[in-house]
């Protein structure tokens, strides 16, 4: 028995004695709660037993974006060096790498080829690559299967399938709901009402055509919407993703335009009246267009500052290994962004969207324009399209005016020069 | 009998010193970077046009910003409706809360308890509140017949200051509240019953004694509401984020877009200080206007 | 005014004021899908669920003691420190009164966001980020004004004739200070104390700045992270909220019962 006690108190006071962790620590920060921050410690819990030399620390920042945006800018700005490993929202790339926030991590010869081409091009900034995609986002045309026998093949038809299942008997009160409110979620969109007309915010030499004809033809098809057939109520204008997903989820709705997040909230009976009555398709489109989604998703980037890169970019490899990202989807329905997942017969039994629907909407998907000043724009051509869509304004008057206001801004940013686009 | 002004000056800086050390300490820094920043050209997103200095450049570029004009008139609107309402409310409750009867202790703090709610979640309650699908607001209104149909609140500049104001009225009024009771406190009950034998009614009381009385306080309450109505930016940003389309702006939520999401410091910081120049201005309006014995540096 | 008119006008005012507040309590009690569903003035369902998840999942019990302690320091510190420069800004001669209390004033004037950047870079040069004290020196910023503001206001009302009578009767000063006029402004006092901890209870956008993690982070910022991606937890939200105005109430009914104490009748006449 003392024999025991003598052991246990030498082992005691070894430890005591013993060194101070000198292992390097590294910090990520970004997504900690719900099923994406379970999925998120739990892997990097995973990741410390495969590098036992590494500490990993996870430190939460809110997830309303712009809360998150405020306080990266408020660290980076301060050259702090943690967080060492950044979850990005999709349209902060360029604007970090633009700061010299971020590092470019051509020096770890990414395989980017296994990544969506599109989610690469959001990524990239004076032709560097600054974060690598972790999981994606893509506007998705939520529909009624109990109303409608198939998704609309054109926005016309969709207008008039709307119209029809509203007056039919017991029809539901909203046509088509979007996030029409003054914020990001308004350019998304937007963007796909571009896409689906042939227009473009920005072409690909960085010149503002927002105000082109066909831009014209999208803003006024979104308007007439509420203002003309009624199909979208008024206040659509004011409402963001979780509005809209209530609106839908209470039975209310015939069609949603909404991220893959609200897929498994609709399913779930116990809390949804439209559990196993609808189905996703992607955007339709109008003559002279071509289906378009909205690119979001978040990116993993690593800390200019920080003082073990080397080690960042290890957990940003792991974490967007394949095995990671399987791992999420089925765990949080958040879509990867390696291609080769979605031949994966794994993938197809971890969603609970149809593989080939997600294939072909990512595939479609269109990325917002890749400039530091892009915050700046946004914000510029969101008020002019809300005055267009309560009737403030006529949608051309409102496209000029942005277009006006935004090339003011590129003028003023120097970056003519370094080009603004990637 | 003569008492040792020099002494007194002695003891009173050695009474003020902490406060305004303190103040100092942690203020200096932070104020004079402003100004600082104000006087150049920064913007973080574009390192490559550096920090150059543009004197009053940014001043300048304010005078022919529409949007700053805008947000300013916003701003303006929204102070002069929410303190107003809140001082007439708030000397109805104060007068209310200085009787003596029962439950007052329960009455207080329900008066009290909204002000103590976090802005973001009060902002969450009024948007809710005037949801016009699922809002109580609507609910009733359409239920007792007074409109045919829900109104959509945020989506008209008009009907989307109803709730701001109302939210912001509701939260702050318990603030102006305690402030004048603790003013109605001071006033000598005496006059009261002298006024009553004079055969003054409830109405001239308030005019003749109560009000004249509590100009200090008053003083006092529109100076920090004023403050703080001028500053107001959670609760807008909550509620409307500053739609439709930037029609209900305040003058903060402008500089926080120009600061935290569009990283132009320089011109963040001149708008800053704006803001603190006109916030300042009425302070010292307001105690010119009102400062008779109120608390500026009158002497005793 | 009759008395009973004046009743129940109070009655009404309360009512208008607490209904909200009621809301409040209802939503926190019903389970998300129907909060949206049908909006309803009693709950139809009750369900403890978000505040059970307020004390396991989300450790709401952590941010209330942080509030409690950096509104309770703040509160303390200013109202003694602010006492004493109130003091002599309401009743000794000096000069220069007018520019101390125009530059404390000041300093609470510059909008809490263009100060935040500086502020940060501050702090975590002195090692303060994520810390108690780095929450309450900021806090200062605003609450020391007010604080002096306040108390200068009250201690200008007294009249100072008491004092003048405990100088005359060879007290010093800081006697008279102490043992005359500090026991006389307890109303004014208790209510400035009231609005310094209710103003810092409220803060956020320093208590979101400066604190990194959840050990320091104080009750506005712990609500705000309910948040996810999209998704709002009204329900815990609106939980949070109730439980967080337990100890603010508490503090309040302490304290009311000082605030109305009145001038003692006699004390100043003849």
């Amino acid at each position: 028995m003392s024999f025991v006690f003598v052991i246990v108190l030498l082992q005691v006071i070894a430890s005591c004695a013993g060194e101070k962790d000198t292992r390097p620590v590294i910090t990520y920060s970004g997504s900690a709660v719900g099923s994406q921050g379970e999925t998120v410690r739990r892997q990097i819990a995973r990741f410390q037993k495969l590098h036992p030399e590494i500490v990993v620390r996870v430190q939460p920042s809110p997830d309303d974006a712009t809360q998150r945006h405020q306080l990266f800018v408020q660290w980076l700005n301060a050259h702090v060096g943690d967080p060492d490993v950044l979850e990005l929202d999709v349209i902060w790339t360029s604007e970090f790498a633009a700061a010299g926030w971020i590092l470019p991590l051509d020096s770890y010869a990414p395989a980017s080829s296994e990544f969506f081409p599109a989610a690469i091009e959001a990524n990239t900034w004076d032709h560097r690559l600054y974060a690598i995609p972790w999981y994606v986002g893509v506007g998705l045309l939520y529909w009624r299967t109990d109303l409608l026998d198939h998704a609309p093949r054109s926005l016309d038809e969709l207008v008039r399938q709307a119209e029809q299942a509203m007056r039919g008997k017991d029809g539901p009160p909203y046509g088509f709901v979007w996030q029409g409110a003054r914020y990001e979620g308004l350019i998304t969109t937007f963007v796909e009402y571009l896409g689906a007309f042939g227009a473009e915010i920005m072409n690909d030499e960085g010149e503002v055509v927002v105000d082109t004809p066909q831009a014209i033809e999208a803003l006024t098809f979104m308007g007439d919407e509420i203002i003309r057939n009624h199909v979208a109520p008024p206040e659509v204008l004011t409402w963001h993703e979780e509005e809209t997903r209530f609106a839908f989820q209470n039975g209310n709705a015939v069609f949603m335009r909404n991220w893959p997040y609200a897929y498994s909230l609709l399913s779930d009976s116990s809390r949804s009246r439209v559990a196993g009555k609808f189905a996703v398709a992607t955007m339709p489109a109008a003559p002279g267009g071509k289906s378009t989604s909205a690119l979001g998703g978040a990116e993993l980037a690593i800390n200019a500052h920080g003082e073990h890169p080397d080690i960042a970019w290890k957990l940003i490899e792991y974490l967007t290994a394949p095995e990671q990202q399987l791992e999420r989807a089925a765990a949080t329905g958040d879509y990867p962004t390696r291609r080769a997942l979605y031949d994966d017969p794994r993938l197809a039994s971890a969603l609970a969207v149809p593989l080939d629907q997600v294939r072909s909407a990512i595939e479609s998907a269109v990325p917002r324009p890749v400039t530091p000043i892009y915050t700046e724009l946004s914000g510029l051509l969101q008020v002019q399209l809300h005055r267009a869509l309560t009737g403030q304004t006529s949608p051309a008057d409102a496209l000029h005016e942005a277009a006006r206001q935004m090339k003011a801004v590129i003028r003023d940013s120097g970056l003519d020069e370094r080009g603004a686009l990637r | 009998m003569r008492r040792s002004n020099d002494s007194d000056a002695r003891l009173a800086r050695l009474l003020v010193a902490p406060a305004v050390g303190v103040i100092a300490l942690v203020a200096i820094f932070p104020l004079g970077w402003t100004l600082w920043e104000s006087l150049h050209r920064h913007d973080l997103r574009l390192p490559w046009l550096g920090q150059p200095f543009v004197g009053l450049g940014n001043y300048a570029r304010l005078l022919h910003d529409a949007r700053f004009w805008g947000a300013l008139g916003h701003t303006a609107f929204f102070t002069i409706v929410s303190v107003a309402l809140e001082l007439v409310l708030g000397l109805i409750f104060a007068l209310a809360m200085n009787r003596t009867y029962r439950g007052r202790g329960v009455v207080r703090v329900a008066v009290l308890v909204p002000w103590a709610i976090p802005t973001v979640v009060a902002a969450l309650l009024w948007r809710f509140l005037f949801d016009s699908q699922a809002g109580i607001a609507n609910a009733l209104l359409v239920g007792s017949g007074i409109v045919d149909h829900p109104v959509v609140w945020f989506v008209h500049t008009a009907t989307a200051w109803v709730p701001v104001i109302l939210a912001d009225v509701w939260k702050t009024t318990p603030f102006v509240a305690l402030l004048l009771l603790a003013g109605l406190q001071n006033i000598d009950p005496a006059l009261y019953e002298a006024a009553e034998v004079d055969g003054a009614g409830a109405w001239r009381q308030l005019t003749r004694i109560t009000i004249p009385l509590l100009k200090p306080a008053i003083l006092l309450v529109l100076i920090f509401r004023t403050l703080d109505a001028f500053r107001v930016f959670d609760l807008i940003y909550v509620l409307t984020g500053g739609g439709p389309g930037t029609s209900t702006e305040p003058i903060a939520l402008y500089a926080f877009n120009t600061l935290l999401q569009n990283l132009r410091f320089g011109y963040g910081a001149a708008i800053s200080v704006v803001i603190f120049a006109i916030t300042f201005g009425l302070a010292l309006l307001y105690i010119k206007g009102l400062g008779a014995g109120g608390a500026a540096g009158t002497e005793p | 005014m009759s008395s009973a008119l004046r009743r129940i006008g109070l009655a009404v005012l309360v009512v208008l004021i607490a209904f909200p507040l009621y809301w409040a309590v209802v939503a926190s009690l019903t389970p998300e899908a129907t909060l949206f569903r049908e909006p309803s003035l009693w709950p139809r369902t009750v369900i403890l669920d978000h505040y059970r998840a307020l004390f396991t999942t989300r450790h709401f019990l952590v941010p209330i003691r942080n509030s409690i302690v950096v509104a309770g320091c703040t509160t303390l510190f200013c109202v003694t420190v602010g006492s004493l420069a109130a003091y002599a800004l309401a009743r000794l001669r000096f000069r220069g009164k007018g520019l101390i209390l125009g530059f404390i004033l000041a300093v609470s004037m510059f909008p809490q966001i263009s100060i935040v950047s500086p502020l940060y870079l501050m702090l975590r040069a002195l090692g303060l980020i994520n810390s108690y004290p780095g929450l309450i020196l900021p806090y200062l910023t605003f609450a020391m004004p007010l604080t002096v503001w306040l108390l200068v206001g009250y201690f200008r009302q007294l009249p100072p004739d008491l004092e003048e009578a405990a100088l005359v009767d060879g007290a010093s000063r800081w006697q008279s200070f102490t043992k005359v006029l500090l026991p006389l402004s307890v109303p004014g006092v208790a209510t400035t104390a009231i609005l310094t901890f209710i103003y810092s209870w409220n803060e956020f956008l320093f208590a979101l700045s400066f604190t990194v993690g959840p050990d320091r982070q104080t009750v506005p910022v712990a609500i705000a992270l309910f948040r996810g991606q999209y998704q709002v937890p009204w329900g815990e939200i609106l939980a949070a909220a109730v439980v967080a105005t337990v100890p603010v109430a508490a503090m309040v009914l302490l304290f009311q019962r000082r605030i109305v104490q009145g001038l003692t009748a006699g004390a100043v006449k003849g």
